[in-house]
Formats: structure tokens, C-alpha cells, sequence
């Protein structure tokens, strides 16, 4: 165990390496930089040595090897260096709106589980029956339905029916709560829908599968009350790669949320990011890719761990 | 035996001609998965709609008529009109060119690298399989979104651009697949006899181990075509993908849709109809033919 662990997280060095230079690079091919994205809004003609001063103060005057080095140097000391566009630390431009985002992650999360482990499960024993293939066309329709719509149409809803718009202006949920939910559930319930639609299909499959094992008829034959079998056996059983997908999809949520606070005009990690690429903040960029995908990268490990750990027979190597 | 006065048509109890074959292909295929004949049904449609766009659109999907500016639903503009009057069916028919353009290019070129490369992974072995899985390990570790924004970043917008941000994140997804389907076949004794009768790497490969993948190539591919469809829309509505005045459904969202939600709901309501529906369709069609090639993989 000691030995698959260590091999583990070893692996994982060269992982998160590889997105930093992955990420590097990419942003290191953007035509135009930010010096002149940022002075051509002041005026018509700026003279070279402003935007070289302006370069200079930025770093992006020095060898790309030089620029490389430096924040490589930077992210080992866990410093992400500053907001090229704002000028403020990227942590702290990441910080503020980091609660925003978290929380509408974790509510989408608990909407996703709810809806997933009884639909699933459901349509798992009634195989083959209506009630199965309505269960996975709203599955497949989850999948299907672009969340930043889904998001539209709940607003148009609300405007149609209520005349009324959800909150545009964020309340911390510790300051009033009801406030706070009132606006985010629904970018959660838009990005939640999606989420669930993978859960399910996962937990019906699971579900389907354990149903076959032999401990089950043993269960069965022996005149164990149905829903003891279901609750006991069968879905403890089939829990553990309902927890794999729910977990991975997790670190994903970021994915979803980019375009879904679009939407609700909310402002948090998903709505920086798509600032940050249109407004050339290499800085910004970087650091929010390399958060998301060490976040991926880890959550990866901890389920595999886990999944070792709950199941006796999965075997190290 | 032909001089016999009996003599019988030896081809009478004729195998079905290819036609009728591929027909009775596609009875059985409707009566045991319902659901995948409806969306290869949607799949089809679309297609169509694609094709012949130019002959069954009502209008030019370019062509701005300032009479009609937010018009409702109406004989003329069945399902409306935009804020510069442009008819919104045809935009939609138009768009559904643009959704399998990018769709197939991406979906196709994406998976079939991937095949390639998880293949060769998977062939190879040793150091070769660890590099290849190490990188491919960095590029799984990117959202699909965020690694697309970032190559639409650094390369620009437009359909073309938008298909190259769609399919490098794709690539190392199926190379993954394929690699463990690929791992499977390496261990088989008929890729040993092929190795034995001296054949070369590239002739086991290609004639060997390829055909043998197909059946989770084909998995990969009709899964990315409906994640195709939907990452184009996503940019597109960020504003980060096709731009105008390409008519994309995604692009029809952005902007003007929610800015007039409440006096042309119209115009949200629609474009967002055919992208569920057409991604709809793909994996319906793709679920069905996945579990009719392989039980093993079944539906996640």
C-alpha cells in the first residue's frame, strides 16, 4: 500500500510539470500582447518606449527562457505573481470571487446526488420498463441540454411568469442567506441537471450490475425483505463508482460554471477565467488553469486511494 | 447437371441483395433500440437539413429586413426574427451545416488521432507507452472547456481555429480508450504470429490491431460528436467561437438573446431547442450503437 501510494503521488509531479509548460506555452503563442491590447484603448499613438517601459514593468521584456524559469521559481513558492490587467496578486483576484463559485460547485453537487442516486437506482430495477426509459431520456436529455440555455430559460421563465429576475448582486450566504440562495440555486439547479445526468447513468449501470451477483440471490433466497437488499446490499455495493464519477465531475464543476455564471452575470472563478483569456492576463490564465487542473489531478488520487482503500479487491501495483 | 430436366436455379433461395440486407439491418436496430433509431432518426434530419439547406431554408440566412426586426412567430417567419429581421429558421437550418461541420471535423480528426496514437501506446510498450501516457495524462488533467479556451486563446477565433481548440482535447481522451482496448488485443496469439512471421510494426498495426479497435473507435467517436456539437455552442456563446454573421447556434444565443429575453423570447428559445435536440440525437444513436458493439462498455 505504502509502495502504490509513494508511486502515486510521484506520478503526479511530472503531471502538474506538464500542464505548467502545457499552459505556458499556449499562452506564449497569443498574437499581440497585453501592453498593447491595454495602451491602444488610450489612444491612437503611443510611443514605443511606453510600451517598452510598460513591458518591462511586466516582465515580458526578458528571454522566454528567463520568463519561464521565473514563474516556474514563482509556482514552486506557491506565488502566482499579479493580475497583469488589474495589477492586483492573482491570488487575491482569485480569492474574492473564490466562496461565489464553491459554494454554487457544492449546491450543484448535492442537486446532482439527490436526483441521481433515486432516479438511477429506479431505473436500475424497472430495466426495461417506461419508467427505465423515461428516466434515461431525461438523463440523456441532461447531457444533451447546453447548461448556459438551460440557465437562459429558467431567467426567461421567471420573467414571463413572475416578473421577476433573479438578484444580479451577490449576498454572501452568512449575510442573508435567503437572499443568497434565491439567486445562486438556480445557476446550481442549471449546472446541477447536467451533472446529475452523468451520476445517473452511472449509479443505473452500477446498480444493474451488482443486481446480478450471486450475493444478491443468496439475499433473495433466504427471503430478505426486499428493500433491506436494495439498501444494504445492492446499493452499498454500487455506491463506490457512483462516488468515482461524483467526485471526478467535481473538479470538472469549474467547466461547467464558466458558462453558466455567463449567464447569471455572476461574478466568480469561471467568468474571471473567460476575462482573463479575452483580455491577454497570461498571469491570471496561468495560475486558474494550474488551480483546476492540480485540483483534477489530486481529486484523481484521493478517489483512486479511496477506492483502493473501500474495496478490498482492487489490488496495488 | 444443367441438361437435367429439373434443373433448379442453385442461386433461388438468394441471399438478400445488399440493399435489402442493410434495410433489415436497420428494421432490427429500430425494434431493438427504440430510442437509437429515434435519434439516429433526429441524426439524419439534421443532416439533411445540412445539405440541403440552400433548397429548404425560406430565406437568405444573411439577408436583414428592418421591417421585421423582433418579429414574433408568424406565416412568414414561422419561428420569428432576430434584431436585424433576419428569419430565424433559416438561421437555424444554416446552423445546422455549421454544428456538423465543426462536429465531424472535430470528432473525426480528434478520435482517429487518438486511435493512432493509443494504438502505437499500446504496441510499443515500455518507455514509449510511459511517455506518451504521461502526456497524455497533462492534457486529461484540463477541463475540455478550459483547454479549448485556452487553444482558441492563443490561436484566435473562426470555424477553423474553433474545430483545432475542439479536437486537442479530444485527442488524448481517445488515444486513453483505444490504448486500453489496443492493450487487450496486443496479448492475443494472433498478434504474436503475426510478429513471428516477421511482419513489420506498421503492418501489425494497421492490419492486425486497428480493425480489432474499431468497435471502441467508433464508442469514442459518436460520444464526441454530440460533445462536439455542445463545446462549438459553448464558444460560440461566449463569443469565443464562430463569429458573425455565420449562422451558429450557439452564436445565436449570445448577445441579442438574452439582451431582448423578454420582448423576443423567441429568439432564446430556438436556437437552444436544436442544439439540445441535435446533441440529443448523437447520443441517443451512440448509446444504442455502444451497447449493440460492446455489452462490456456499457453505458457509464
Amino acid at each position: 500500500m505504502l509502495h502504490y501510494l509513494l508511486k502515486r503521488i510521484l506520478l503526479m509531479i511530472p503531471t502538474i510539470l506538464g500542464v505548467a509548460v502545457v499552459i505556458f506555452v499556449l499562452m506564449r503563442m497569443l498574437p499581440g500582447d497585453i501592453v498593447e491590447m491595454r495602451l491602444a484603448g488610450e489612444g491612437s499613438y503611443v510611443q514605443q518606449e511606453t510600451i517598452d517601459n510598460e513591458r518591462a514593468k511586466l516582465g515580458l521584456d526578458k528571454p522566454m527562457l528567463q520568463q519561464f524559469t521565473d514563474y516556474m521559481w514563482g509556482l514552486a513558492h506557491l506565488d502566482f505573481g499579479y493580475s497583469m490587467w488589474t495589477g492586483r496578486p492573482v491570488t487575491y483576484e482569485i480569492g474574492v470571487r473564490f466562496g461565489l463559485s464553491l459554494q454554487i460547485a457544492i449546491m450543484s453537487t448535492i442537486i446532482a446526488v439527490l436526483l441521481a442516486i433515486p432516479l438511477g437506482t429506479l431505473a436500475a430495477l424497472k430495466q426495461d420498463t417506461w419508467v427505465d426509459y423515461g428516466v434515461r431520456i431525461f438523463s440523456i436529455a441532461g447531457l444533451a441540454t447546453p447548461s448556459f440555455w438551460l440557465g437562459i430559460m429558467i431567467i426567461l421563465a421567471f420573467l414571463v411568469v413572475f416578473h421577476w429576475t433573479p438578484p444580479m448582486v451577490y449576498t454572501p450566504i452568512w449575510k442573508d442567506p435567503w437572499a443568497n440562495l434565491s439567486q445562486l440555486i438556480w445557476p446550481a439547479l442549471a449546472t446541477g441537471y447536467r451533472y446529475s445526468a452523468v451520476a445517473t447513468r452511472m449509479t443505473r449501470s452500477a446498480v444493474l450490475e451488482v443486481l446480478r451477483e450471486d450475493y444478491i440471490r443468496t439475499a433473495r433466497a433466504k427471503g430478505l425483505w426486499q428493500q433491506l437488499i436494495l439498501r444494504r446490499h445492492a446499493l452499498k455495493n454500487a455506491m463506490l463508482p457512483v462516488i468515482t464519477v461524483v467526485g471526478l465531475e467535481f473538479a470538472f464543476l469549474l467547466g461547467g460554471l464558466v458558462v453558466t455564471e455567463q449567464v447569471f452575470n455572476l461574478n466568480g472563478i469561471g467568468k474571471l477565467f473567460v476575462d482573463a483569456v479575452t483580455q491577454y492576463d497570461y498571469t491570471l490564465v496561468q495560475a486558474l488553469v494550474m488551480i483546476v487542473a492540480t485540483v483534477f489531478i489530486v481529486s484523481n488520487f484521493v478517489v483512486d486511494v479511496l477506492y483502493a482503500w473501500l474495496d478490498p479487491r482492487i489490488r496495488y501495483r | 447437371m444443367s441438361s437435367q430436366p429439373f434443373d433448379i436455379d442453385l442461386a433461388a433461395p438468394a441471399e438478400p441483395s445488399p440493399a435489402r440486407q442493410a434495410w433489415l439491418a436497420v428494421v432490427k436496430f429500430t425494434r431493438e433500440k427504440p430510442l437509437g433509431a429515434a435519434g439516429a432518426a433526429i441524426v439524419i434530419v439534421m443532416i439533411l437539413a445540412a445539405v440541403f439547406a440552400d433548397v429548404i431554408a425560406p430565406y437568405n440566412p444573411l439577408a436583414t429586413d428592418y421591417g421585421a426586426m423582433l418579429g414574433a412567430p408568424s406565416a412568414q417567419h414561422w419561428l420569428g426574427s432576430d434584431e436585424f429581421g433576419r428569419d430565424l429558421l433559416t438561421r437555424i437550418i444554416y446552423g445546422a451545416r455549421t454544428a456538423l461541420l465543426v462536429g465531424f471535423t472535430a470528432a473525426f480528426i480528434g478520435a482517429t488521432l487518438g486511435l493512432v496514437i493509443g494504438v502505437a501506446s499500446a504496441y510499443f510498450g515500455g518507455l514509449i507507452d510511459l511517455i506518451i501516457q504521461r502526456i497524455v495524462d497533462v492534457f486529461i488533467s484540463f477541463p475540455l472547456i478550459i483547454l479549448a479556451l485556452a487553444v482558441v486563446a492563443a490561436l484566435g477565433t473562426g470555424v477553423d481555429r474553433v474545430i483545432l481548440a475542439i479536437l486537442i482535447p479530444m485527442v488524448p481522451r481517445a488515444a486513453r480508450i483505444c490504448r486500453s482496448g489496443a492493450l487487450a488485443i496486443r496479448e492475443m496469439p494472433y498478434v504474436d504470429a503475426a510478429r513471428a512471421a516477421g511482419f513489420r510494426d506498421r503492418r501489425i498495426i494497421l492490419r492486425h490491431m486497428l480493425p480489432n479497435v474499431v468497435a471502441a473507435y467508433l464508442i469514442v467517436l459518436t460520444s464526441f460528436l454530440g460533445q462536439a456539437i455542445l463545446l462549438e455552442a459553448s464558444l460560440s456563446f461566449l463569443g469565443l467561437g464562430v463569429q458573425e454573421p455565420t449562422p451558429a447556434w450557439g452564436l445565436m444565443l449570445h448577445g441579442g438573446a438574452s439582451q431582448y429575453a423578454e420582448s423576443a423570447p423567441w429568439m432564446a428559445i430556438y436556437p437552444g431547442v436544436a442544439i439540445s435536440l441535435a446533441v440529443f440525437g448523437f447520443n441517443l444513436f451512440g448509446d444504442s450503437l455502444r451497447d449493440a458493439l460492446d455489452p462490456r462498455l456499457r453505458t457509464q
